[in-house]
């Protein structure tokens, strides 16, 4: 059936005729906002005054902002849960949807589904949730090392009293990289599960009938082929973890901590912005973050640099 | 076309009509005008949003034609969403509720209407109000800027019975702060619980004594730095001593340990708002009914723990603000509205003249029957205000991190204020 | 059960098993653990050792639940919301997507750079900008500023973009063109089809993001009836007088329908959907 004249576009009006909504949007939604924060780094304001109180002050924020130590602090916070809660996620979820992948059948719906369940979890819940988990003398996560320590073998390797999680600089950080794991190791469990949909099985087959065993099938086929999923799901833990706000703002009550270890520079800018009222220097430090993120974003697509053609 | 009547008779009988029929409509109009409905709308948070609620029959019986709407949101959701209304001057709230913490920093802004001036004229209700709760509403350049609805009137709830089993007695508690640690000494040794529930408690509580006049807690008025001076010293020399002789229970506040460590008994003492009996008793630690008194904090300090202010945006719509205005007086100078808040939602009136209530002379069951609101009573009228600084939301943070890390590291304490000093001076003129 | 031995080889093969059976009960125990406070009274939750099994406070938190917020109200927005926003976001970003990924313009990188650069700012900063596009639309109060604007989302359109790179080849595309089938013939037909494991996977992750999502509500939200649920949760929380039991039973109803929605997609994304097309 031909589609009536005036629907029938040429290649090369096509890209634009499909972008224009989303772009529409993006104009109006996405770009005002950023040209809004754009502008407000150079500005000294504090919201409460109203609009009008706004004063021009250059790059006097930028300045404060490269001087301030809890800025640097936060930045050094930011890369460590970054890698900590980011790596271990990756290295787990590609063997575990490879495993689930072609060791489950029925089952395998359930068995992604309690994986994802955490990703669907609201933050409010979550709250609740881990800071009784996390407890010192009663959470169930210290429970769980007692016992694990009465195990002949293993006390060695336990610590000897409880761990305050929750109140001691050193153990804020930990604590958030388990919970940011636990948020989302599912999720790209689920993302690489889909790409893995995507490689023929004939391809196996034929490996499997040259002789290769299980391992080499997956370091020769599949890894290569995941190539573009991880590299998606890469540059996506990057940015978020750069960006990591909710598990740190749920444990340390929005504040970052003691000493400020769970303190990760978008808390620190929501606590620049909505506690000490000072939204140009929080403009200023998310344009300073921006640039960061975006810089470890190009760097992650080099390194990755994905197939221009879609063969598999 | 027409013929027009040209008798001069029917002309006026037409516009005698037309007349009878203007007249109609306007007085139709004023009528409608005077009956229309106007909307107050009231921006809280719980749990000062039922407060409002269950004014809102007496409201009706002063001006029956307008409503109330009460728009609430989770506490700080609430101030962001307020926040970002003030920055835009735009979906305003006729009557904003503000809690003292986020008072300050709206205070200095000017987003908000001076009370003090023609129409509202708050200055000549002053003494009506407790003192510091009107100096807190009271901004640097003069401006009162909110009413005070309710305090919170600081106070040592501690557990009688522990007190006994270690003969300790509540003056000895209450003598000084040095015989405050020295009872915790005691207690800890006969009973195993632990004097407070964390050091920076006391910390929080020490600073706040002896502030000079033109002092305020982290800054004074030209902005310079004042964390090196003695009540800081002696505050966090206080607190060490209390960490090293293991007498805190190492919790912050709302936690579930902090909330396990009253239900067994624990904490023995707890510096706090004179609500926290009520929450106690309701679900805290129900089980502990009886054996908690209260006292008046140690060494004859007074401090505040939260207080709600009503206050009306400057950019809100002008034909309301008198009705905003009455709304405000309702609930902070009527003396029915204010009792009913102090039963129902243990909200401490800041309105001195129902301090005489006989509700403050009724025991109360949970505190052994102790007629605590007497001394609480006391408490609110001594209390001095505190000025704000736009940085004491950073101060504080520096300052509770440098105790951290005196009390969990062992840092010396002159290098740990030196270091805070550094840190307020670079942000003080922000 | 056939010998499977997992990536390494050397653990046996179950082991593996008991592994991922392991990782499931530390996924689970959390979630679990809201259904067990959900049906507690606050003073009980607070408590510890917290409680493990079941109580009997479930129809009381429910009642205090639906007295402090309208909950099913709220419940029914969040639906709709959700479900707005899914349908517009897939739309959007898969034709998106696939613009930017098969075909050349001018200023295609600058644009991609551009919505890529959305992402890369935290969404809290954009709160009063925000708040002034919509007071100036006079979209406060009204659900679709929050379904609209979500539709053009960096994240779609990136997702998009990745698959339409990897599982559909130029030749495919040419081919269909040489055949006489029209553009958007192409796109409806084609690559639509093609796309169903991506449309899946953002179909979800959309409607949990807007979902769970609360700076958007608080933005433009103001009367409590039109709250969506996470907001609505967040209203029960009060500095001192946090109903813990309601909340609980709220937050562990809210996810009910999150987990219907991935067991109704999960069939799309897993069961496999073979690239036959291809061939």
């Amino acid at each position: 059936m031909k589609l009536p004249a005036i629907l029938r576009l040429s290649p090369k009006a096509v890209p634009y005729v499909l972008l224009s909504p989303f772009v529409f949007l993006f104009l109006v939604f996405g770009l005002f906002p950023l040209l809004f924060s754009l502008y407000l780094a150079f500005q000294s304001w504090e919201p409460t005054s109203g609009l009008n109180s706004m004063s021009f002050v250059g790059f006097d924020n930028f300045v404060f902002a490269l001087k301030d130590e809890w800025f640097w602090k936060s930045l050094k916070n930011t890369g460590w849960l970054a890698l900590a809660a980011g790596v271990p996620q990756h290295l787990i979820a590609i063997p575990l949807a490879y495993f689930i992948h072609t060791s489950f059948r029925r089952l395998r719906n359930t068995v992604v589904g309690v994986y994802f369940m955490p990703y669907i979890t609201s933050s409010v819940a979550i709250a609740i949730l881990f800071s009784s988990l996390f407890s010192t003398d009663f959470g169930l996560i210290n429970i769980g090392i007692k016992t694990l320590s009465a195990i002949p073998g293993m006390a060695s390797l336990m610590p000897a009293s409880p761990i305050d999680w929750m109140n001691d600089a050193d153990n804020i950080k930990p604590a958030i990289a388990v919970l940011v794991f636990w948020r989302y190791v599912g999720f790209n469990v689920v993302l690489y599960l889909a790409a893995l949909q995507t490689i023929p099985d004939d391809i196996y087959e034929a490996a499997t009938m040259d002789g290769a065993s299980r391992v080499q099938k997956f370091l020769y086929i599949t890894l290569p082929s995941l190539k573009p999923m991880i590299f998606f799901a890469v540059t996506l833990s990057v940015i978020g973890g750069l960006q990591l706000f909710e598990e740190p703002f749920i444990l340390t009550g929005g504040r970052g901590g003691s000493d400020q270890a769970g303190m990760t520079t978008a808390i620190y800018l929501y606590r620049m912005a909505f506690d000490f009222n000072d939204f140009g220097a929080a403009s200023a430090m998310s344009w300073l973050l921006f640039i960061v993120i975006a810089a470890l974003t190009l760097i992650t697509n080099r390194a990755f640099r994905p197939r221009s053609s879609a063969s598999t | 076309m027409l013929l027009e009547p040209t008798t001069t008779t029917k002309t006026k009988t037409i516009k005698t009509e037309a007349k009878r029929v203007i007249y109609g409509l306007l007085l139709w109009g004023v009528a409608q005008g005077a009956l229309a409905q106007h909307t107050l709308t009231v921006a809280a948070y719980p749990a000062v949003d039922e407060i409002v609620k269950s004014a809102i029959p007496a409201w009706k019986k002063l001006h029956p034609t307008v409503d109330i709407k009460v728009v609430s949101r989770q506490f700080v959701d609430h101030h962001t969403a307020m926040t970002t209304a003030l920055s835009t001057s735009a979906y305003l709230p006729d009557v904003m509720v503000l809690e003292v913490g986020y008072l300050g920093r709206f205070a200095q802004g000017g987003g908000l209407e001076d009370l003090s001036r023609p129409p509202y004229d708050i200055k000549r209700f002053q003494t009506r109000f407790v003192p510091y709760a009107y100096q807190q509403a009271t901004n640097r350049r003069g401006a009162v800027v909110a009413a005070p609805a309710d305090i919170g009137p600081g106070t040592l709830l501690y557990r009688a019975d522990i007190l006994a089993k270690a003969g300790v007695s509540e003056a000895e508690l209450t003598q000084s702060w040095d015989g405050y640690v020295a009872a915790g000494a005691k207690i800890k040794l006969a009973t195993g619980a632990n004097l407070l529930s964390h050091a920076r408690d006391m910390k929080d509580i020490v600073i706040r004594s002896g502030i000079l006049p033109g002092e305020g807690l982290y800054f004074d008025n030209q902005s310079n730095v004042l964390v090196t001076s003695p009540r800081f010293v002696r505050a966090f020399e206080l607190a060490r001593r209390v960490r090293q002789q293991k007498l805190d229970a190492r919790v912050g506040t709302w936690t579930a340990d902090w909330n396990e460590g009253f239900k067994r008994g624990t904490i023995a003492t707890q510096m706090t708002g004179a609500w926290l009996a009520g929450h106690l008793n309701t679900w805290l630690a129900p089980n502990t009914k009886g054996s908690w008194r209260a006292a008046q904090l140690p060494e004859g300090a007074f401090a505040a723990y939260g207080g709600t202010f009503y206050s009306i945006p400057r950019g809100a719509a002008p034909e309301r603000k008198q009705l905003a205005w009455e709304f405000i007086q309702l609930m902070t100078m009527n003396r029915e509205i204010q009792v009913s808040a102090f039963k129902a939602q243990d909200a401490f009136p800041a309105l001195l003249e129902i301090y005489d209530d006989s509700f403050f002379e009724q025991p109360i069951a949970f505190l052994g029957g102790q007629t605590a609101r007497l001394g609480w009573r006391t408490a609110a009228k001594r209390i001095t205000a505190v000025d704000v600084h736009k940085q004491d939301a950073f101060a504080e943070e520096v300052i509770n991190t440098e105790l951290d890390k005196v009390l969990d590291r062992g840092k010396d304490i002159t290098i740990a204020l030196a270091d805070a000093q550094r840190l307020l001076q670079q942000r003080a003129n922000r | 059960m056939t010998n499977q031995p997992t990536k390494s080889g050397i653990i046996a093969p179950w082991t593996a098993y008991l592994i991922v059976a392991a990782g499931m009960f530390i996924m689970l125990a959390p979630f679990y653990f809201m259904f067990v406070f959900a049906t507690h009274s606050r003073t009980e939750i607070f408590s510890l050792p917290p409680p493990l099994f079941f109580g009997n406070d479930f129809i009381n938190n429910l009642k205090i639940l639906t007295e402090r917020v309208p909950f099913w109200r709220n419940l029914g927005w969040s639906v709709y919301v959700a479900l707005a926003s899914t349908v517009l976001t897939l739309l959007f970003c898969s034709m998106g997507g696939y613009a930017f990924a098969l075909f050349d313009f001018r200023g295609k990188n600058l644009l991609f750079a551009l919505v890529m650069g959305t992402m890369l700012l935290p969404s809290f900063m954009n709160i009063i900008p925000t708040f002034m596009i919509m007071d100036a639309l006079g979209w406060i109060d009204q659900p679709k500023a929050l379904y609209i604007p979500g539709a053009a989302s960096a994240f779609g359109i990136f997702l998009m973009r990745q698959f339409v790179t990897t599982s559909i080849p130029k030749e495919l595309i040419e081919a269909a063109r040489m055949d006489g089938c029209s553009e958007l013939g192409i796109y409806g037909r084609i690559v639509l089809p093609l796309l169903k494991p991506a449309l899946g996977t953002l179909a979800l992750i959309t409607f949990i993001s807007s979902w769970n999502n609360f700076i958007g509500p608080l933005i433009v939200m103001r009367s409590p009836e039109m709250y969506t649920l996470p907001l609505a949760l967040r209203s029960l929380q009060s500095p001192v007088d946090t109903e813990w039991g309601a909340l609980m039973a709220g937050a562990a109803i809210a996810t009910l329908p999150l987990v219907l929605l991935f067991v109704m997609t999960s069939r799309q994304l897993i069961s496999g959907l073979t690239t036959g097309a291809v061939k």
